[in-house]
């Protein structure tokens, strides 16, 4: 029982091939952390299972029900939009750039997807929007603007926006990239109590000492394929293949 | 001098009247005209090839073609081909012409606006299960809204300036009852009101425009 599987997973733009047969395996509960040098694949893949990308061929399973089954391009699974929408609802997902929603205040950013997608009440999803930017430290902050936030607590009401709709698995895309290096710390606090809750996590990042502490597994990913996987310790102190140690010098 | 004021006076009851011609003309069908170019805009870029070809061609035709011809078209050539749309209201035949016209352009500024919008406000949606739909109504058409004010309020005064061309199919609007004073009373001095009764209109709805778009703005 697994709760993301892909296999044979290829993207192509035009000529460029961004992802040759990735296959990974998540189990419920686990954090992974994908590293690798931009240009990658690391992004792409983590939104090829949100289907933000669409992939060339390959297979996803999302909690073990195939999601798609794509050969040059084309979905051969049929399943009905409100089935899909469903299943792509297990997911929440974290951006670089936050992507919170500018004319909305953090409160109501939060509150937007319960209520427009599944139908919650108001003040249900005022209460639950409330306890989320809370336990991210941002009581205080409801009914601020994104604009007068800073990055580090924009990131952090994007968590719980993304947590408010109830997600089995949360993929962050680099979530600290675009924060000051003093803020970073704030966001990957929030995520590493995420982890200890139990929740699954797929990270894409370069904050090798949040890999080196939270993960259950470190992917090194390079030029669309998975190079090497294994226990953080394992890949950060004894490294098999040439590139990963390269990749490690350069950053640690 | 004070002879030119008292003219002037005298026919101001004229060109107030003729005002209302002219403002009802721009208002209506600046309001019409933004109700159908939403639609416009939203077909252009809609997936849907079929639509978005439709909207594309009919925006390319009235930006393509001059107003006056447009006019001059309902008003005379449509009746001469389908006798049953010979339109007898002068105002009417002005209204829709401008309607259509100023959909197009309306159409591309609501476009612009909505595209300008990053494209990571409906990954962010789209991610959080909004529909395409809930995303635009709900996430990308309120950020637009602020953008687009600036431009509507320009074509705003534009049209209110361009309807002087129905003036030509003798619809006795503010231009049109300016000539005729002009040539009844053989004086000129009519086109110093006028121009300043267009220039506080204009103004006044650039006014209104401007505090529009500062109260949308209160999250920046």
């Amino acid at each position: 029982m697994s709760i993301i599987k892909t296999e044979n997973v290829c993207k192509s733009f035009g000529t460029v091939e961004v992802l040759k047969n990735i296959n990974l395996t998540v189990e419920p509960g686990e954090v992974v952390v994908i590293i690798g040098p931009s240009g990658a694949g690391k992004s792409t893949y983590l939104r090829s299972l949100n289907r933000l990308e669409k992939n060339t061929s390959g297979k996803i399973w999302i909690d073990d029900i195939l999601m798609e089954d794509r050969v040059n391009g084309k979905n051969l699974v049929k399943m009905n939009s409100k089935e899909r929408a469903e299943i792509l609802l297990e997911m929440g997902m974290v951006f670089q750039r936050f992507n919170l929603f500018p004319h909305k205040t953090a409160l109501q950013n939060v509150m937007l997807a319960p209520m427009n997608v599944k139908g919650v009440s108001e003040k249900d999803a005022r209460a639950k929007a409330t306890e989320l930017l809370e336990r991210v430290g941002l009581g205080d902050k409801l009914d601020s603007y994104p604009s007068k936030l800073s990055g580090g607590q924009q990131q952090r009401v994007a968590i719980a926006r993304a947590l408010a709709m109830d997600p089995k698995i949360m993929l962050f895309d680099e979530p600290t990239s675009a924060l000051d290096p003093e803020l970073v710390g704030d966001v990957l606090n929030v995520m590493k109590q995420l982890a200890e809750d139990g929740m699954t996590m797929l990270v894409v990042t370069h904050e090798m000492g949040f890999a080196r502490e939270v993960a259950d597994r470190v992917i090194f990913m390079y030029d669309g394929v998975i190079l090497e996987e294994g226990a953080p310790e394992e890949i950060f102190t004894n490294p098999k293949h040439e590139r990963t140690r390269q990749f490690l010098q350069s950053v640690l | 001098m004070m002879e030119s004021i008292n003219k002037i006076i005298g026919w101001m009851p004229a060109l107030i009247q003729s005002t209302g011609v002219t403002l009802a003309l721009s208002v209506t069908s600046v309001a019409a005209a933004l109700v159908f170019a939403v639609f416009l805009a939203l077909g252009k870029i809609s997936r849907n090839a079929v639509i978005s070809k439709i909207c594309g061609g009919y925006i390319f035709f009235f930006r393509g073609t001059p107003l006056l011809m447009q006019l001059f078209f309902i008003y005379y050539t449509m009746p001469q081909l389908v006798p049953a749309l010979n339109i007898q209201s002068r105002f009417f035949a002005a209204w829709l012409a401008f309607t259509l016209n100023v959909a197009a352009y309306l159409a591309e500024i609501i476009r612009a606006a909505i595209q300008s919008i990053d494209k990571g406000q409906m990954e962010a949606a789209r991610a959080l299960g909004l529909t395409r739909s809930q995303a635009m109504r709900l996430v990308i058409i309120p950020q637009a809204y602020r953008r687009m004010i600036p431009p509507i309020c320009n074509e705003f005064v534009m049209v209110l300036k361009d309807t002087s061309l129905v003036s030509i199919i003798a619809l006795t609007d503010l231009t049109y009852q300016t000539k005729i004073i002009a040539s009844n009373k053989a004086s000129a001095l009519v086109y110093i009101p006028a121009m300043l009764i267009y220039l506080v209109i204009t103004g006044v709805f650039t006014f209104i425009f401007n505090r529009l778009e500062k109260k949308l703005s209160i999250y920046e």
